[in-house]
């Protein structure tokens, strides 16, 4: 074995010393506080320079499907613009699972709707949830910072919606973000009452946080295991149901009634290869975001399964999408060790007081700017100024001076409230809460999606959506806090919707793939190029050696 | 846990840690499982009572039910195993002591603690199992409540300091097999205890003298064969009844709930042929209840809520509530 | 700027692609289900089993220490000792010999927490089992959340359901637990369980309960029929007098960021 680099408690021996000008700027930083925030003036100008959705060469029009004419990033327009895995007609369509409603993701939206779908008296044996991985793998679990709702007596629903309008720059469907703030607070007490552990100070009540762009602390979190508990918990009400549910089962494509109402899907076992057919009255579509993209090249927070199927499922079934030209890319991804580049510092870690500082030690920027201005004024910082420091595998990064959380709220804050973070660094010998981390911005969250009503109806007959996979409830861009909101609430509103939908209703006569005919068709007309197909199911992060010398033999 | 990679500072295990730090002066306590379920009057009892003494019960930070049943099988260590983890837990302290109240925890602390630490190829045996914890060496001496009345604080300071004896109170001390049985961990004489006696006499009781106070309640035959129990039970309250007990004395959890629930069954078949005079249940208490009521702890400290057979007016009937 | 962009994306090529060894110095030897690898010394066991072909479907999840989907078991030479892992959070050794751990077979029972009384008793109702823990502590041993998991099975023995909640709040589900368990306790099943019960025993702060019948109630139907019906030009100049009135995290008064940082106002 080679001789390694020699590492300082966790850091290579050369970035020692720019931590050491860290920690003696500390205290006088401590001090002033940090530098103020920008105006909105500055926060355009930096913008347009340094963010990644306004440099030029990242989008494209969209040449065929409902949305075409609009601009998408590269590679989410090469999975919507790909031609399906199934030929119309190559299947035979005989049905294997025939259900009232089909949810598709495992993540807190599709269990949300299960749950709500059977409140609303859907047997729990006519409802069947189908996720790519196993029911729980989602972005949902790996939530760290909170949940918003306003509940306390100094905040409102109306406020709430007003921060979420600024968040998102004035482009958020304004009847469904009204539905978001307004059933914040419900949400929050039936979590509660089944069991979720929100954290609570001493006297009992709840301890809620402030996030960036919020104008009233409302953050409900678990630690920083928040999406974790609040999924964990309604699992566990999910199995103890008893509803139907497939796991390593993806849909591969929506089906359709010669109407063109959505009427099941053909789900693939991603271990035999074995495809099932399900017919459903209804389905709902909770599968989640684009992250395993890496559009632009990013690292990114996200979970394995994060590949925009649904999206592509849904856009050939005919639904209309909206705000995909943003992306939005979380300020703070780890940056180092390289064992886990690209992974999610929350944004707590700001709001309890670390500033963002460069390789001098000096504070650069306000902490808690919108998540676009933020990760805008890093890149800044890495790659213009480059006050930044040089991982050894060449990745750029500026710190985040992690101790100061202990110096502000006092010994052992960060093991209580960041345990999940604390543990991350300890395994590779770092220690946040004595020495700072370093930090560049990474693809978090896709922003737009399937277009929706309040009930998370669609414009297909029998689509039903929620979760990261929607569009127009943050516009485009999302406040922290949000989104775990967003799957509950509209996982849970879609399941009543669909539920309300399949009463009384016949199960389709005929299901079908036509709807795929036109889609090809199109896609030929407009040249895209034959071997493009989707959904992608899986990223592939195959060594370059191995794959060089694979032969597909069986 | 020193070997693994991150160290057991997760928070969590923190906060638990420091629920309650032994200080020197106290005595480090074993409670056991059922003291914090439905045996809770035990404790509270034995905790005030003790106060008054001029004791502090300290909980050990972190403990595990002691096994339970001691394992009767030489060869099966890993039975021992959660009895020994509780004595490293007490040698982890500085300490060589362990005061324990439920008599069913004692004896099974106490006869692993002579087992293991007795032996040094098992005690090896168990330390190379135990490779998460540091090396057990022995010695931690595992005491019954009763033990430390009698030998520590001794009688003659108990009743100097009874402010409300017990005056004409007939109890019938039922000691059952754990406190006495077998020899080597016996607190007492098993054929002819008095401990408990002489603890009554110091608080003002009359104790009652009974042939089945050494007897098996029954045990876990209650689970399986509750038939048996009922009959043991039946034996051992209707002679302290004979005898002329108005309560009784007891040191253990398990024996507490067969006296209680089969003598109720025992009443109810008994009743349906027996005259229309029926007799009321005796009251089951922990010794410990009663030393506390001598020694003037107040009654929301006694516990007397968790108990099946309500005390209170029979006591209030000889004003000592 | 494309430029800008163009270095992004070339830096983290490795992250978001796969390992192009070309510029790797540092190499170990692994052993997958006993195969052996040489895989770069700098990644974690996951990134190492896909440099060495393997592209999984079962085994990776969030990949990120949340989700529990790559438990992995393993030796290193020299040592009889099993350890265990999260193959996304865990750097590759020299020598180590390992395999996945998937998936764990564990009945969770059914039950309706609102009825249950919130206290201990559901817990060896369901699962009888936690009473044949013998304090083995090889639970805890082969927790890789370095959790407490024999004292939180202890503490549900005793019914302290407050103990077991804290103790197992950071639990992953992974399983190892469970597959190394000479009792057969399914521990994570019955810590998820006693977490519930004990959220059962915390009253719904009364603030929220007021709200939610505020807004049932239709309070604020009239301030949102406002807000619904102003033009984007109205509604942005009333969210910026907000923030500056208000103070939130995005003015000027940056002050509020550490005095503010924990707790309400």
């Amino acid at each position: 074995m080679a001789e390694e680099l020699k590492l300082v408690r966790g850091y290579p021996e050369y970035m020692r010393k720019s931590i050491e000008r860290v920690e003696a700027s500390r205290p006088r930083r401590l001090e002033e506080g940090p530098p103020p925030g920008m105006s909105l003036e500055e926060r355009e100008e930096l913008l347009k320079k340094y963010h990644p959705d306004y440099a030029p060469g990242g989008k494209r029009p969209l040449v065929a499907g409902p949305n075409k004419g609009e601009v998408a990033p590269n590679e989410v327009a090469d999975l919507l613009e790909a031609y399906p895995l199934l030929e119309p007609g190559e299947l035979e369509l005989k049905v294997d699972f025939d259900v009232d409603i089909l949810i598709l993701g495992g993540g807190l939206a599709g269990t949300m709707a299960a749950i709500w779908a059977h409140e609303q008296g859907v047997p729990p044996d006519r409802i069947l949830l189908a996720t790519k991985l196993r029911h729980g793998d989602s972005n949902s679990i790996m939530a760290q910072g909170g949940t918003q709702a306003a509940d306390k007596p100094y905040d409102s629903p109306t406020i709430h919606f007003l921060d979420a309008m600024g968040g998102g720059h004035f482009t958020n469907k304004p009847d469904v973000l009204k539905a978001l703030v307004e059933d914040a607070p419900f949400i929050v007490k039936w979590l509660t009452e089944l069991g979720c552990l929100f954290d609570r100070d001493e006297n009992g009540e709840f301890v809620e946080e402030w996030g960036g762009g919020t104008s009233r602390p409302r953050m409900h979190a678990a630690r920083d295991y928040t999406g974790m508990e609040e999924l964990r918990v309604i699992r566990d009400e999910f199995r103890s149901r008893g509803f139907g549910l497939l796991e390593f089962y993806p849909a591969v494509e929506l089906l359709t009634d010669p109407k063109g109402r959505v009427a099941g899907a053909v789900l693939w076992n991603m271990e035999t290869d074995e495809y099932k057919v399900v017919r459903a009255k209804a389905v709902v579509l909770a599968t989640g975001g684009f992250g395993r993209l890496h559009i632009r090249g990013f690292p990114t927070t996200n979970h394995y399964g994060a590949t925009a199927d649904g999206l592509v499922l849904a856009y050939r079934a005919g639904a209309l999408l909206r705000d995909l030209d943003t992306v939005q890319y979380h300020p703070t991804g780890a940056a180092y060790p390289q064992q886990i580049v690209g992974l999610l510092i929350t944004e707590k870690v700001r709001g309890l007081g670390a500033q963002v500082v460069n390789r001098d030690g000096e504070a650069f920027v306000f902490p808690l700017e919108p998540r676009d201005v933020e990760a805008a004024a890093i890149i800044r910082e890495c790659y213009d100024r480059e006050n930044c420091l040089v991982t050894p595998t060449g990745l750029r990064g500026v710190w985040l001076d992690s101790p100061m959380i202990e110096e502000i709220h006092g010994e052992g804050t960060i093991e209580r409230r960041l345990p999940a973070m604390f543990r991350m660094y300890q395994r590779f010998g770092i220690d946040m809460r004595r020495d700072p981390i370093l930090v560049f911005p990474t693809l978090h969250y896709q922003n737009g999606g399937v277009e929706t009503d309040p009930w998370g109806r669609t414009n297909v007959e029998g689509l039903f959506v929620a979760g990261e996979v929607t569009g127009g409830v943050h516009g485009k861009n999302r406040l922290m806090g949000n989104s775990t909101l967003d799957c509950l609430v509209f996982g849970r509103r879609a399941g009543i919707a669909a539920a309300e939908y399949v009463k009384g209703k016949k199960a389709p006569q005929t299901v079908t793939l036509d709807h795929l005919k036109g889609f090809v068709e199109e896609l030929r007309a407009a040249g895209v190029p034959e071997e493009r197909r989707s959904p992608m199911l899986l990223p592939d992060y195959r060594g370059k050696r191995v794959l060089a010398r694979m032969i597909d033999l069986l | 846990m020193s070997d693994k990679a991150v160290p057991s500072s997760a928070k969590a295990s923190a906060a638990h840690h420091n629920a309650s730090r032994v200080t020197r002066h106290a005595l480090p306590y074993f409670p056991g499982c059922a003291l914090k379920d439905q045996a809770r009057g035990f404790e509270d009892s034995a905790r005030a009572a003790m106060a008054a003494l001029g004791y502090e019960l300290a909980e050990l930070p972190r403990w595990n039910c002691c096994g339970t049943v001691y394992s009767l099988a030489t060869d099966d260590l890993m039975r021992h195993l959660g009895p020994v983890r509780n004595l490293v837990r007490v040698q982890d302290l500085g300490e060589t002591r362990l005061v324990t109240l439920c008599a069913m925890c004692y004896n099974t602390l106490a006869r692993s603690s002579r087992f293991v630490g007795a032996d040094p190829e098992r005690l090896e045996r168990i330390n190379a199992f135990m490779d998460d914890e540091a090396d057990y060496r022995g010695g931690v001496e595992v005491v019954h409540l009763l033990e430390l009345l009698r030998d520590e604080v001794t009688f003659e300071a108990i009743e100097a300091k009874v402010e409300r004896p017990l005056d004409g109170l007939k109890v019938a001390p039922y000691y059952g097999c754990m406190l006495l049985r077998p020899r080597e961990v016996g607190i007492d004489d098993p054929d002819s205890p008095g401990v408990l006696e002489a603890l009554l006499s110091a608080l003002g009781a009359e104790p009652v003298d009974f042939p089945q106070k050494a007897e098996c309640c029954g045990a876990y035959q209650t689970v399986s064969s509750p038939e048996i129990a009922r009959a043991r039970v039946g034996e051992i309250v209707s002679a302290a009844r004979w005898a002329g007990a108005e309560l009784i004395a007891t040191s253990c959890p398990l024996c507490t709930y067969n006296l209680e629930h089969h003598q109720v069954e025992r009443e109810e078949r008994e009743t349906r042929h027996a005259s229309p005079v029926t007799r009321h249940e005796i009251p089951i208490l922990y010794f410990t209840q009663l030393l506390a009521l001598a020694l003037g702890v107040s009654e929301d400290k006694l516990g007397f809520a968790g108990l099946k057979f309500d005390p209170r007016p029979l006591l209030s009937d000889r004003e000592l509530v | 700027m494309p430029e800008i962009m163009d270095r992004i994306k070339e830096a983290n090529r490795a992250v978001t692609t796969g390992i192009d060894d070309s510029a790797v110095k540092h190499w170990v030897t692994v052993y997958i289900m006993g195969k052996g690898y040489r895989v770069p010394a700098d990644i974690t066991i996951m990134q190492a089993m896909e440099y060495a072909g393997y592209r999984f479907v079962r085994g990776a999840g969030c990949r990120a220490g949340f989700c529990g989907a790559c438990a992995t078991v393993y030796r290193t030479a020299g040592d009889w000792r099993l350890k265990t892992a999260l193959a996304c959070q865990t750097r590759v050794e020299d020598g180590m010999f390992l395999v996945q751990i998937p998936f764990t077979p564990a009945e969770k029972p059914a039950y309706d927490i609102e009825e249950e009384p919130a206290d201990g008793t559901p817990l060896l109702k369901y699962f009888p089992e936690v009473a044949r823990c013998v304090a083995c502590n090889t639970c805890t041993k082969a927790c890789p959340q370095d959790l407490e998991v024999m004292d939180y099975i202890q503490a549900a023995l005793r019914g302290d359901l407050a103990a077991v909640a804290e103790l197992s709040f950071d639990c992953i589900q992974c399983g190892l637990c469970a597959m190394r368990c000479p009792a057969e306790i399914t521990h994570y099943h019955v810590a998820q369980l006693a977490r519930r019960l004990y959220g059962r025993t915390l009253p719904v702060p009364k603030h929220v309960l007021d709200r939610v019948e505020e807004i049932e109630s239709g309070k604020y139907e009239d301030e949102f029929e406002k807000l619904l019906s102003m033009s984007r030009e109205e509604l942005e100049e009333l969210y910026r007098k907000e923030q500056r009135e208000k103070g939130g995290l995005n003015s000027r008064d940056a002050s509020r960021v550490t005095r503010n940082g924990q707790g309400e106002r």
